[in-house]
């Protein structure tokens, strides 16, 4: 599957870059191909285009604060969840796309 | 016949002095006999005796009786209920019981939940002390006194009757100098309970029951009023007991006049001393040894009790409320400044909580000791010295062991005051040379008596003056009181002998003033010449700046000075015509205030082009917010507080000149002050500094909870010397905490935190001992935590990217592992720089 996601944290700090971590980890672990957008401290970074977003099958969007450009997933399959779920159980959120 | 008032009391607090002195000053206006009855209790008072309605235990919503009897009862009876309706109700507002400002302090989460009893206060020098409390204003008369046998009764009334008289004066002359609105009415109350009838009454009847002394009489009426109110069983009315004492104290002073043989408290244990009037005489008295704090009352008089305090970092609170508790006497407590309480009881978790506190205190020190006798220069090699101020000779080896380059402002006054005759040139020149030989070779500022109508020395006789501080002070009474000054002069061109010696002048406006001085100096250095008296004959002779008219005329200055001082206290209040003491203009009282600053920069740089050295001796100099802006300045030397000089010359020497140059630059281009303190606080040196270093690495912590974890990993941050608000950082991790757990998993936890408290970006290691129970994702407990403390207005993106790819680093267990297992901490930072950067 061919995934996008977006991380964003309270401070934007750690958990942002953690959550992205886990992702890339998770992904390649289940051999996925993923996009991630961070939402941190230093702005967005290696943001993603609409036309990243429409390419995608899913997106996954693990935030604690209100992301920013939330309109672009309007159209996509997607999953909203909390940071910590991206790091408590990863493989449970891929299974659920 | 008699007419009644019936009320219920409207006051929270009850009856105590104040009130019932508010209807003491109603009642004693008639000849008619006015009595009071409290019903819930059956006891009955005369309403004209303050000490009366006090013992009557009045509580909040007790039903009471006023009756009046006698030729004026109709008029009594309605100036009482016009009183009781319309002025009773408001007797005690300007007095709560608890102050506003106690919501306002954060307790660390350890403290809180240690279910300690504070008391609040506010915090003047910082540190903590422990021991027990030990009250230095209680009335302790010397026995020979109390045993002695009076040959004439009358003549001892008579002795008390001119004590109260003499009392009653002097509550006049400081209800009229005027001090704020509390400390006026607890005044009156004291007032009212001195000319009480009853007070007098009992101290004629001791005397004539007794023929003892006036001592014995006053120690008898002390003892009977105050075990009336501490019997009473109420609370309050215990604490109102203090009013007596107060009174009986003064009263007892006023007998046997200054100096009186009252008996110093002798500290024989640790202790926490509780005084509401402590003079710097009876401070220095104290055995410092044992003096661990102080807490002082509101009196004005003790601002050079807390200049000592501050020079000896005898750790210092005012404003505490509660302190009345008679069961708080020889009680073991803890005082903490750091945070403005008075911990009361001691449970095991607060004992722990105190260790740990112990710990990053003397982890502190001990970083700073290693570093302080060194001299301190900016990054880029700009030189600062940091000197001491001291005020007795007693100090100046405090001092340089503190890491002092010199005395920078030795106040002599405290030679002067609390006196009956100045001091002789032995007594100085031994006080001088002492702090000299203790300089071994450094340089020490002498000031020259700066005495005026504001400071008690009775054998001057100053006259009283409107404003003291525009008045007949220092150099300007110098030529009237030529004897004293030379006498001064003398002793301190033979104490020059003994190193390097230099004298300053306090309060120059004009020129013709310093040409006065150095006359003084030059025939008394002459005489010692001729007399074959050692002396240094090049002795230095420099001068306050602290009037402003002296910035506008310092290139003719300079040619007859060697060095000067800024003396920022009286330039400020002079340059804004601001008295700080006055509560309503406090508030303007602002050494950051702009135009202050180009006042300071004008004088630092007209000194400087005429070559002379300019060193700032003011409270500013200490000020370790300001410190950037003061190395900005480009002065010499900053002189300050002893317990400030080690970490003083540690922020010089993390600081850049030329970026400090260019905050002053900013800072006197702002509009108000309050840009300027913005400035300050997102100013981080200018110098970039590492985020690591293996001194913010711990690997063996002695933690027993999440909570001690992160007091411990903060404190790492205090000791380092990359904050110095440790319980502010804290709040901040715990504020990110709560939002949720930063322990995710794998015994890692990686708490963070953005604040303005943290001096510069940091990543601090802990490794536990034993792991501690966090609420984590796998449920697992935590033995490792990586702290991020990151500033808040800080734009360092260098920094934020290495703390992202660390970020991303915990995921990956080999990185885990060598966090975990690394021995060494410089290879440890060596690991992390290569797997993050930084």
């Amino acid at each position: 599957m061919k995934i996008v996601a977006v991380t964003a944290c309270p401070t934007g700090v750690a958990h942002t870059y953690m959550a992205a971590e886990q992702l890339t980890k998770t992904a390649a672990k289940l051999g996925h191909t993923i996009k991630i957008e961070t939402q941190g401290s230093m702005g967005i970074e290696n943001a993603l285009s609409q036309a990243d977003i429409d390419s995608a099958d899913a997106a996954i969007l693990a935030a604690d604060i209100m992301i920013e450009q939330v309109e672009r997933f309007a159209r996509i399959r997607k999953i909203e969840c909390p940071v910590h779920a991206v790091l408590k159980h990863p493989e449970e959120l891929f299974a659920r796309l | 016949m008699g007419l009644d008032c019936p009320f219920i009391c409207p006051l929270i607090n009850g009856v105590h002095a104040r009130p019932a002195s508010a209807l003491e000053r109603v009642t004693h206006r008639f000849a008619s006999r006015i009595t009071i009855v409290n019903e819930r209790t059956g006891e009955s008072a005369n309403a004209k005796s303050v000490l009366g309605l006090v013992g009557l235990d009045i509580r909040l919503d007790d039903h009471c009786r006023i009756t009046v009897d006698g030729p004026d009862e109709a008029d009594a009876a309605a100036a009482i209920i016009r009183f009781l309706d319309q002025e009773f109700p408001d007797c005690d507002e300007v007095f709560p019981l608890t102050p506003s400002a106690v919501g306002e302090i954060q307790l660390p989460p350890l403290l809180e939940h240690a279910n300690a009893e504070l008391l609040h206060g506010t915090s003047i020098v910082p540190g903590i002390g422990r021991g027990k409390v030990v009250r230095i204003d209680t009335l302790i008369i010397p026995e020979v006194l109390l045993q002695e046998q009076a040959g004439d009764p009358d003549a001892v009334i008579e002795q008390l009757d001119a004590g109260l008289r003499a009392l009653d004066a002097q509550y006049d002359e400081q209800l009229a100098a005027g001090s704020g609105s509390i400390a006026a009415s607890v005044l009156e109350a004291h007032q009212a309970i001195a000319h009480d009838p009853a007070l007098r009454e009992y101290l004629v009847a001791t005397v004539r029951r007794t023929g003892g002394s006036a001592a014995a009489a006053i120690a008898a009426a002390d003892a009977h009023f105050s075990a009336m109110l501490i019997d009473s069983g109420s609370m309050l009315l215990r604490e109102r007991a203090l009013d007596i004492r107060d009174v009986c104290s003064q009263l007892f002073d006023q007998v046997y006049g200054d100096g009186s043989p009252r008996e110093r408290t002798h500290l024989t244990v640790d202790a926490i001393c509780i005084a509401d009037n402590l003079t710097p005489g009876g401070f220095l008295a104290l055995d410092r040894t044992f003096l661990n704090g102080l807490v002082l009352g509101h009196s004005t008089s003790t601002s050079h009790t807390i200049v000592l305090a501050r020079s000896f970092g005898v750790p210092t609170l005012t404003g505490v409320t509660g302190l009345g508790d008679p069961t708080l006497d020889g009680r073991e407590v803890i005082l903490d400044a750091d945070l403005g309480v008075l911990v009361t009881t001691e449970t095991p978790a607060v004992r722990r909580y105190y260790e740990l506190e112990d710990a990053r205190l003397a982890g502190r020190r001990e970083r700073l000791r290693r570093t302080a006798g060194k001299p301190a220069a900016t990054t880029d090699g700009r030189g600062v010295e940091i000197g001491a101020n001291i005020a007795t000779a007693a100090e100046a080896p405090l001092a340089f062991a503190a890491g002092a380059d010199g005395i920078g402002l030795f106040r002599t006054e405290m030679l002067f005051v609390n006196r009956d005759d100045p001091p002789s040139e032995a007594e100085q020149f031994e006080d001088y040379r002492q702090a000299v030989v203790a300089a071994s070779g450094k340089p020490v500022i002498i000031r020259m008596l700066d005495i005026g109508g504001d400071k008690p020395v009775p054998y001057l006789r100053l006259p009283k003056e409107e404003n003291p501080f525009l008045g007949f002070r220092a150099v300007r009474m110098y030529p009237e009181f030529h004897a004293l000054v030379r006498t001064q002069v003398r002793a301190l061109v033979r104490a020059s002998a003994f190193g390097q010696l230099k004298v300053m002048v306090p309060m120059i406006s004009r020129l013709d003033e310093v040409v006065w001085v150095k006359q003084v100096i030059a025939e008394e250095q002459l005489r010692c010449a001729s007399a074959g008296v050692a002396h240094d004959p090049a002795m230095l002779i420099g001068a306050m700046v602290e009037v402003p008219s002296m910035a506008f005329q310092l290139d003719q200055f300079c040619r007859v000075l060697d060095f000067f001082s800024i003396g920022t206290n009286d330039l400020l209040q002079y340059f804004l015509a601001v008295d700080r003491n006055s509560d309503r203009v406090a508030a303007l009282y602002d050494p950051m205030a702009p135009a202050f600053l180009r006042l300071l920069k004008k004088i630092v740089d007209e000194i400087h082009l005429a070559g002379c050295w300019v060193g700032v001796c003011g409270e500013l100099g200490g000020l370790a917010s300001a410190l950037p802006l003061l190395v900005g300045l480009g002065v010499d030397e900053l002189s300050m507080a002893a317990p400030g000089i080690a970490s003083a010359k540690a922020e010089v020497r993390a600081l850049g000149w030329a970026s400090c140059r260019k905050l002053l630059d900013q800072a006197v281009n702002c509009e108000a002050g309050s840009g300027v303190d913005h400035l300050l606080a997102s100013f981080a040196g200018g110098q970039p500094v590492p985020l690591l270093s293996p001194d913010l690495m711990v690997f063996d912590a002695d933690c027993t909870s999440r909570e001690e974890a992160i007091k411990a990993i903060v404190d790492q941050l205090y000791i380092s010397g990359r904050t110095d608000h440790p319980r502010e950082v804290e709040a901040a991790v715990w504020q990110r905490e709560q939002v949720y757990s930063t322990a995710f998993g794998h015994g890692f936890a990686i708490p963070h935190c953005k604040s303005d408290a943290v001096k510069a970006n940091s990543l601090v290691i802990l490794r536990l001992r034993q792991p501690v129970a966090w609420e984590s994702l796998d449920g697992k407990p935590v033995s490792v935590l990586l702290l991020l403390a990151i500033r808040q207005s800080d734009e360092a993106t260098a920094h934020l990217k290495i703390l992202a790819a660390l970020a991303r680093q915990v995921m990956h267990e080999e990185f885990r592992e060598r966090v975990e297992r690394e021995q060494n901490p410089d290879a440890l930072c060596a690991f992390l720089r290569e797997s993050v950067g930084g």
